[in-house]
C-alpha cells in the first residue's frame, strides 16, 4: 500500500523534474553541455533541488518498478523480503554514488 | 472449453487482447529500459565528474555527437511514452475514465508522437547546423 502510493508520488515528482531536466539541460543547452555549464545550473538552488529530487525519486521509482516486475515472476514470502532489502541497499548505494558525482559542483 | 468459455472463466484472458495489453507491455519494457539507463547515466556522470573538468568536457563532445543525439531521441521516446501512460494509469487508480481506457491509450500515443515530433525537430535542426 505505502510502496504503491510512493510509486505514484515519485511518478509525479519525475514528471515535473524530468520535464525541467530534459528541456533545460538537454534542449535549451543542446551543444553547450560542459563542466562550467553544469556548474552554472547547480549554482542555482532550484537545480540542486531538481537534481537531488530526480536522483532520489528516480532510484526509488526504478528499483520499485524492477521489484514489481520480479514479484510477477514468483518472489513471495521470505524471498520477497530479501529482494526488497537488497534493492533498498542498491538504492542507498547508488544514491551515495550520485551525490558523490554532484559533489565537485556543490563544493566549489 | 470453447474460446468464449475460456474468456469468461479467466478474467485475465480479456487483458491479453488489444490495446490494454500493449499499453501494459510497452509500459513495462520502457520502464525496464529506463531503470537500466538510470544506472548507466549515474555511472557515466559520476566517473566523468571524478575525472575532472577537462575530461568531462571531452566526454560531452562525444555525447553531443549526431549518433548520441539520435540515440537520445530513442531514450526520450521511452521516457515520453512511460510518462503519458503513467498519467493514464494514475487516472485509473483514481477511478477516472477506466471504461475509456482504449481511447485514452490512443490519446497517450498521440501525445507521445506530438512531443517526439517537437524534440525531433530540435535535434535534427541542431545536427543539420552543427553536424
Amino acid at each position: 500500500m505505502w510502496l504503491w502510493l510512493l510509486q505514484r508520488v515519485t511518478a509525479v515528482i519525475l514528471l515535473l523534474g524530468l520535464a525541467a531536466h530534459i528541456i533545460v539541460t538537454h534542449s535549451l543547452n543542446l551543444g553547450e553541455l560542459s563542466y562550467d555549464n553544469v556548474a552554472a545550473r547547480l549554482a542555482t538552488g532550484f537545480f540542486v533541488v531538481v537534481d537531488f529530487s530526480l536522483l532520489a525519486a528516480g532510484l526509488f521509482h526504478g528499483l520499485n518498478g524492477i521489484r514489481m516486475v520480479l514479484l510477477d515472476y514468483g518472489f513471495s514470502g521470505r524471498s520477497q523480503t530479501v529482494l526488497s532489502w537488497l534493492l533498498l541497499a542498491v538504492g542507498v548505494a547508488v544514491f551515495a554514488a550520485g551525490t558523490w558525482a554532484l559533489w565537485p559542483w556543490l563544493t566549489t | 472449453m470453447t474460446g468464449k468459455d475460456r474468456e469468461t472463466a479467466n478474467v485475465g484472458a480479456g487483458l491479453w487482447k488489444g490495446a490494454g495489453m500493449w499499453a501494459w507491455l510497452f509500459h513495462r519494457v520502457s520502464g525496464l529500459v529506463l531503470a537500466l539507463y538510470l544506472f548507466a547515466h549515474i555511472w557515466v556522470i559520476s566517473t566523468g565528474a571524478a575525472a575532472g573538468a577537462d575530461a568531462f568536457d571531452t566526454m560531452f563532445k562525444t555525447l553531443e555527437s549526431p549518433f548520441f543525439i539520435v540515440l537520445d531521441l530513442a531514450l526520450l521516446a521511452a521516457v515520453v511514452y512511460h510518462a503519458f501512460n503513467g498519467i493514464r494509469v494514475i487516472l485509473f487508480d483514481l477511478g477516472i475514465a477506466i471504461r475509456q481506457q482504449k481511447t485514452l491509450w490512443w490519446v497517450v500515443i498521440g501525445a507521445s508522437v506530438a512531443v517526439m515530433a517537437v524534440f525531433a525537430v530540435i535535434s535534427f535542426s541542431y545536427i543539420a547546423s552543427h553536424g
